[in-house]
């Protein structure tokens, strides 16, 4: 589903991430873990072309971006089918949940309005928050805002998530809400990359779990092998 | 002796009207309406000036919404000869020769003749004589045309005159005397600094004089009238024929002798008289109208105005956010190549008077075959102009966005335009929302700048009747109160939109 292949990325001189190389199988949970500054983030905005890279290729859920700047189409493309949930949320302020997660299958994949809302809906019960649906981001906590954004994503049934630290901005409490709902996600079957501090997780989620140190692959494999040991 | 100080009180924009005028001289090829087009049109449209007052053409007092004055007499009785109908184009007076083949066939306001104006227009045979007549304060040291000659009392004597006009230029051309010269839009406007002091005295023809004198009751004539001179109808150099059909009309009436009797029934002759024999007997002056009568009489004229400035502020403002906000967006996300383009076109309209953009729109586009109504000229000046602002403003608004919005639109697949059009301009349009309204504010005062190309709206509107009725603080109250009427709830709405945003900003998790 994910290959990367000798990935490099370069900012302002420092090559914050080298000869990056892993894989992802259909139907798996990866864990990207690493003390901070290790590159995790940028690998995984690099999966999805929110950054650009140096060297090296990607492929993910059939689509290739190579090193350089990526036409506009071919993001939209990859985009379409890789869904990303945000540290901060970034739900949309001033639209309501429903409205967030029914704009992009709206205007990007096209569907009609009632359909997009029934199944946005849907989505809302799936993260426990239907009764929400009304209710703009500013009145919701912040796991509810994480569990908004996740049903936004999925209202675009992507075939990859990619999650960004998604409970580093919330207490345990909601944390364990978001945990929560992406674990059962895991459950059913959905590729995902999750970049974490939350060793917790990793133990209880992933298939595979990688270490980024110092821009490099320190180590990969199952969880149990990598976090042996390890704190959390 | 003292060398002559002639320089303009006010800042005037010289180079502004310089190039203007510079302009209006290149000849205007097939913009002219000949003979023949106003014949068929039925119509002879003349233009003058209702603020330069009377007794040329002016609003009656007694009925604010009559314009009367001898030249509109003049101008209807041409009409008839001609076999046409008479119509009336306001335009402030020293710009009336610009509108000339392009808003009206000919002027008929007290234009002086002079060489310059028989090389750069076609010029009637004279219709009225004129002298100059220095008025000033009853109670003022200068009491003779030779006292000009030493300074005053408080320096050289500052006189005012109206600008463009006959008694400008013979007082700048004479040098001998000790007088700082200062420009003045209307006549009445000079009686009025006279009689507050700010002026020892005004230069302007007689006929004005004696007209206004029962209005200034303080102050009178000082020497004998002088420098004399005519008045003359203006055409465009390249209406040959209806010149001519002017001229002819003109003989007629002067040679049946019903110019005459127009002139006997406006009292032009006789009345001079009778002031020399006032002001040597000290009799009070005669008392003005009643205030409820005016304000009765001048407030449909005024809300009527007050429409105006309201239609000029409702039509533009919509189109200035429109361009605004899509010079915004093409500066921040448009092609590297249109950026340049569109900061220039913010900086040279942000850079420069918006009178000077009024005038290139009304004036000048004409001179490239694009002649435009005033209101469309006046409509879109305030939207270029404010634009300009408005897409700073926006730009500001959509920097204001964070960029985790942008990120979330492009990872939801959406296009640039689509994150933009859904995502990044709603949330900017609300943040600026306080700004925006308050531009509103500004451009909605600002209105009052298109009286310079013809459009009369509330403050000119004012101007009119203030000058005619000699009512100005009382009107500028009442206008003063229509302004507030129509303002004040555009700033409740600001400011119900500021509390909107805050309360919601105070809402959200920090």
């Amino acid at each position: 589903m994910i290959e990367v292949d000798s990935l490099a990325a370069i900012r302002s001189g420092n090559r914050i991430l080298d000869a990056v190389t892993l894989t992802v199988a259909e139907g798996t949970v990866t864990t990207l873990v690493g003390p901070s500054g290790g590159g995790k983030s940028t690998l995984l905005r690099c999966l999805n072309g929110l950054e650009t890279f140096a060297e090296g290729r990607v492929t993910i859920a059939g689509h290739t971006l190579v090193a350089g700047e990526h036409p506009p189409r071919a993001l939209e493309r990859v985009r379409r089918d890789v869904g990303m949930v945000f540290q901060g949320f970034n739900l949309f302020p001033h639209l309501s949940a429903i409205d967030n997660v029914t704009l992009a299958p709206r205007i990007v994949r096209g569907v009609p309005a009632p359909e997009a809302r029934s199944r946005g809906l849907d989505l809302l019960e799936r993260v426990g928050l239907a009764r929400f649906a009304e209710a703009r981001p500013a009145t919701l906590s912040g796991g509810q805002q994480q569990r908004v954004a996740i049903a936004r994503s999925l209202a675009m049934e992507p075939r990859v998530m990619l999650f960004d630290e998604p409970t580093s901005a919330l207490d345990p409490q909601m944390s364990a809400e978001v945990l929560d709902v992406i674990v059962e996600l895991a459950r059913g079957g959905q590729t995902m990359v999750v970049v974490t501090h939350d060793h917790g997780f990793a133990r209880r989620a992933a298939t595979q779990v990688v270490e980024l140190v110092a821009g490099r692959v320190h180590r990969a494999g199952p969880a149990a092998e990598i976090l042996a040991g390890a704190g959390g | 002796m003292t060398p002559a100080r002639q320089r303009g009180r006010r800042c005037r924009p010289w180079w502004l009207l310089a190039a203007v005028w510079l302009l209006a001289a290149v000849p205007v090829d097939g913009l002219a309406a000949e003979l023949d087009e106003v014949l068929a049109r039925g119509e002879l449209v003349w233009a003058a000036d209702q603020e330069g007052g009377g007794p040329h053409v002016y609003v009656d007092p007694e009925h604010p919404t009559r314009l009367i004055g001898f030249e509109v007499e003049l101008a209807a009785m041409l009409a008839a000869e001609l076999g046409v109908k008479a119509r009336f184009q306001q335009g402030q007076w020293d710009r009336l020769p610009l509108l000339l083949g392009r808003a009206a066939d000919c002027v008929i306001n007290g234009f002086e003749s002079t060489p310059e104006r028989a090389r750069d227009w076609r010029c009637s045979r004279p219709y009225f004589a004129y002298a100059l007549q220095l008025v000033a304060r009853r109670d003022s040291p200068l009491d003779s045309l030779e006292a000009l000659a030493k300074e005053g009392p408080r320096g050289p004597w500052r006189v005012g005159v109206l600008t463009g006009s006959a008694a400008e230029i013979e007082i700048r051309r004479r040098s001998d005397l000790a007088v700082e010269v200062i420009g003045y839009d209307g006549t009445v406007d000079c009686l009025e600094q006279v009689r507050g002091r700010v002026l020892d005295a005004v230069l302007m023809d007689d006929c004005i004089a004696t007209f206004n004198a029962d209005r200034f009751g303080e102050l009178r004539g000082v020497g004998r009238p002088f420098a004399g001179g005519t008045y003359t109808i203006l055409t465009a150099p390249d209406t040959p024929r209806l010149s001519a059909a002017i001229d002819d009309a003109l003989g007629r009436l002067i040679t049946d002798g019903r110019l005459k009797a127009l002139y006997d029934r406006w009292d032009l002759a006789g009345r001079q008289q009778m002031l020399l024999l006032r002001d040597a007997a000290e009799v009070p002056p005669a008392r003005r109208g009643s205030l409820a009568d005016l304000i009765r009489g001048a407030l449909p004229l005024l809300l009527r105005s007050a429409g105006m400035t309201i239609l000029l502020s409702v039509a533009s403002f919509p189109l200035a956010i429109l361009i605004g906000l899509s010079v915004a967006v093409g500066r921040l996300h448009g092609p590297a190549w249109l950026r340049p383009f569109l900061a220039g076109y913010v900086e040279i309209l942000r850079g420069t008077p918006l009178m000077l953009q009024l005038y290139a729109l009304f004036f000048l586009l004409p001179k490239a075959g694009l002649a435009l109504p005033a209101i469309v000229a006046a409509i879109l000046g305030l939207a270029m102009n404010y634009s300009a602002y408005e897409s700073e403003i926006y730009r500001a608004g959509l920097k204001a966005v964070p960029a985790g919005q942008f990120e979330a639109a492009l990872a939801l697949g959406m296009t640039k335009w689509q994150s933009l059009r859904h995502v990044l301009v709603p949330q900017a349009v609300r943040i600026v929302m306080p700004p925006v309204t308050s531009d509103f504010i500004a451009l909605f005062k600002d209105t009052s700048v298109c009286s310079a190309i013809t459009v009369i709206e509330l403050t000119k509107r004012y101007s009119v009747l203030a000058l005619s009725t000699g009512r100005i603080a009382e009107l500028a109250i009442v206008t003063a109160l229509l302004y507030l009427a129509m303002s004040w709830p555009l700033s409740l709405l600001s400011r119900w939109f500021e509390r909107r945003l805050e309360r919601r900003s105070e809402r959200a998790p920090g």
